[in-house]
């Protein structure tokens, strides 16, 4: 079958704007093929792709191990480098006991490059899903990643912890690719697959903070070995980073595609994108309340996840008095969890969705957050080794897997201001982040132990608050659907983000066509609508 | 519900095994004979050191007041940290419990014991950190058990340190590279952005 879409300039089946009088959005409609003129290509356009999709072109399968144009490759694109730039952001942590003794830092120093290295994110995230609406997402991931390029290389001239913090919290711009990940796979895959695509996504870039552990000390190591001094190895070490991360950012400029249909600046000058204004994409964002809750919710499972990148491995270290490569694969083994773990959390929270709807994916995230809460307490109160590691395994899963969960709701709180909303709720974790390394892991008031527990409690009563997500189309944990005709209708939330005057410009139909294909949270419910999408082609069991 | 009973059963043991690595007494260094050896170690220039250039010169020698000297077997000198350059540092702190004590990382050299004054002459390596610093010489027997140690510095007041300069790890032709790979790949990304936006224009103007 010939994948038309793949050039630029020959979106081939999306008619839809050719006149220039309709407006139309990068999920262009392709019920009436009206060209038929251009009688090349079958009448059915949807036949153009790898994989069955949806109206909007978005896939309806996750075929993990395929790297067809242009959905899974995106994927691929997309994780690769959300993991390069985990790598990087991290890099420094397993080698912090040479450069602490080339630096001459004290706990403060390392603790506050700490928080800076993920400090920097939360104003990137904020700004991704802007930047990606306006570039797409493939110059969004490619500007991220070679434009923090030189702050990794800049390693080399590190001379004290002032510049140490001025570098960690330069690299740590980049960990928005979270946001230009979950925004490329958002607008490539279909909503009732979603969970675990993002998850998948999502955890497998989320690996790269395990696998620095490992990787960095072996390449410093290497290169001892070839001859230089410790001092000057670690700094050579951080070139390896730097060199992926200039090689993502190329392949996923030449191998990507922003859309199913094309690239955005294509699809833009042949009339097919309309451009939202960026005030009211962000005014929809900050009006809706649960962005907020989404923001804090994700700083305790996500932001947990990034401390305990930066302090895990020196806790193994001084309160077991392991060697420092045992202290590093337990670290290791802390954030490679995620490649089965965030997925699972997609997974389940999809699952759920499949049988209780919305409230299923409630249910599921608050579950897994509060146990990945309750067992950071028991790590923190376990004083032999083999209970330690139990507990951090099983908290790393609890947690990672509410990353993958949370990811599964973010998608259906706003269809107009997706980037931002994903960029918010980014920026949430490393917001939360910082927030728990400060008072617990930067000063000598707490033990690490104590500090470990205390995040716990801390996660587990702000995981409360998942109770109060509520949509009226389809409720909330604890209440149902409201019962007036009209709210509850998925397109009464999704077109109430637009106003009179833009409907009549029918700038909302992506808005509709989104709510028609999202009634697959009502869950079993969903069946009698007759709209929702068939369930045959699916297959998310595909991990 | 036999697979989780067997689970629960060789924890339980491992606990148990854990915990009776704590009932044998660990070493302490409270235990060790004080200034038994007399050592001191000279600087080869005043001010600071120089990491990997600078030298000291290490003489220990048995004091007459020393008792447990029949149970010497080896010498070990090493550079430990003065209390000043322990501060806001726990890596390198002190312990009593000598295997988790963190007060002398860096060895210096290790002899066979001899009853005459001994010396040394220690070049700093390369990898020794920024601080003030003090030498140690540990007394150990046959078993590589410690029993006495003697150092160059009194403990109640520290006297005669010395401080060191680490070397700062950066080289010119790293820091060069560092520039040039940085500039490739701002380059690239601009190249490819001019590019794809003029292509763009081209196809509209079509």
């Amino acid at each position: 079958m010939a994948h038309r879409n793949e050039e630029e300039g020959s979106i081939g089946t999306s008619m839809h704007g050719v006149t220039a009088k309709e407006h139309v959005f990068s999920f262009s409609d392709q019920g009436e093929d009206a060209w038929s003129s251009h009688s090349v290509q079958s009448d059915d356009p949807t036949a153009m792709f790898a994989f069955p999709v949806d109206s909007e072109h978005k896939a309806k399968v996750f075929k993990p191990l395929s790297f067809a144009k242009p959905h899974m490759r995106a994927f691929h694109l997309g994780w690769i480098s959300f993991f390069t730039c985990f790598i990087s952001t991290f890099a420094a942590a397993p080698l912090v006991p040479i450069i602490r003794d080339n630096l001459d830092l004290t706990k403060t120093d390392i603790g506050n490059a700490g928080v800076a290295s993920v400090s920097g994110a939360i104003f990137s995230r904020l700004a991704m899903g802007a930047v990606c609406d306006l570039l797409g997402a493939r110059y969004g991931t490619a500007f991220l990643l070679m434009l923090s390029a030189p702050a990794v290389f800049s390693m080399s001239f590190v001379a004290d912890a002032g510049g140490y913090l001025s570098v960690r919290f330069m690299i740590g711009f980049c960990l928005a690719t979270f946001v230009s990940c979950s925004y490329w796979t958002s607008v490539m895959f279909t909503g009732k697959i979603i969970g675990l695509v993002n998850g998948c996504a999502g955890g497998w870039g989320d690996m790269g903070g395990g696998v620095t552990q490992l990787l960095m000390p072996m390449v410093f190591h290497i290169i001892k070995v070839a001859g230089a001094t410790p001092f000057t190895a670690w700094r050579i070490a951080f070139f390896i980073p730097g060199f992926l991360q200039v090689i993502m950012g190329i392949l996923v400029l030449t191998l990507g595609q922003d859309f199913p249909d094309g690239n955005l600046s294509t699809l833009q000058k042949k009339g097919d994108v309309s451009k939202d204004k960026l005030t009211k994409v962000f005014w929809y964002a900050l009006r809706n309340y649960r962005t907020y809750v989404l923001f804090i919710l994700y700083g305790f499972s996500m932001g947990i996840e990034m401390t305990i990148n930066n302090v895990i491995s020196e806790y193994f270290f001084d309160r077991f008095q392991l060697e420092l490569h045992t202290a590093g694969m337990i670290a290791a083994s802390f954030g490679m969890a995620n490649f089965f773990a965030r997925p699972i959390g997609g997974f389940a929270s999809d699952v759920s969705a499949r049988f209780f709807g919305m409230r299923g994916r409630l249910w599921t995230l608050w579950i897994l957050q509060t146990s990945g809460g309750l067992f950071c307490v028991w790590l923190g109160r376990a004083t032999s080794l083999p209970i330690a590691i139990l507990a951090m395994m099983l908290f790393s899963f609890g947690v990672q897997a509410a990353c993958g969960a949370i990811f599964g709701i973010v998608p259906f709180v706003s269809r107009r201001s997706l980037g931002i909303i994903s960029g918010l709720t980014g920026a949430g974790g490393n917001f939360g982040s910082g927030l728990t390394q400060l008072p617990f892991f930067s000063s000598s008031r707490f033990h690490t132990a104590d500090g470990l527990s205390l995040m716990g409690i801390t996660a587990m009563i702000f995981t409360l608050l998942v109770a109060f997500i509520h949509f009226p189309q389809w409720g909330s944990m604890f209440l149902g659907p409201t019962s007036d005709n009209r709210t509850s209708k998925e397109e009464h939330y999704y077109v109430a983000e637009w106003t009179e005057e833009e409907k009549l410009q029918g700038l909302h139909e992506g808005s509709l066509k989104f709510a028609e294909n999202s009634r697959s949270e009502r869950g079993k419910k969903a069946a009698p609508d007759g709209t929702s999408t068939p369930l045959e082609n699916e297959n998310p069991a595909n991990v | 519900m036999a697979i989780h009973k067997i689970i629960l059963a060789s924890f339980i043991v491992y606990l148990m095994i854990q915990f009776s690595h704590g009932a044998t007494k660990e070493r302490l260094f409270s235990d060790l004979e004080k200034d038994a050896l007399d050592v001191t170690a000279k600087p080869s220039r005043q001010g600071v050191l120089d990491a990997g250039i600078d030298k000291l010169s290490i003489t220990w020698k048995l004091r007459s007041t020393a008792k447990k000297q029949a149970n010497f077997t080896t010498i070990k000198v090493k550079l430990c940290y003065a209390p000043v350059s322990q501060v806001d540092r726990p890596w390198r702190k002190t312990e009593n419990e000598l295997f988790k004590d963190k007060t002398c990382p860096h060895k210096i050299i290790t002899r066979a014991y001899n009853k005459s004054s001994q010396s040394f002459k220690y070049t700093l390596d390369r990898d020794i950190p920024t601080g003030t610093y003090f030498v140690r010489t540990y007394a150990v027997d046959a078993k590589d058990h410690e029993v006495a140690f003697g150092q160059s510095t009194s403990e109640a007041k520290p006297t005669k340190l010395f401080s060191v300069q680490a070397i700062s790890g950066r080289h010119k032709s790293l820091d060069i590279a560092s520039v040039c790979f940085s500039v490739f790949s701002v380059l690239a990304l601009l190249v490819f952005f001019v590019n794809e936006k003029r292509k763009a224009k081209l196809e509209q103007s079509k």
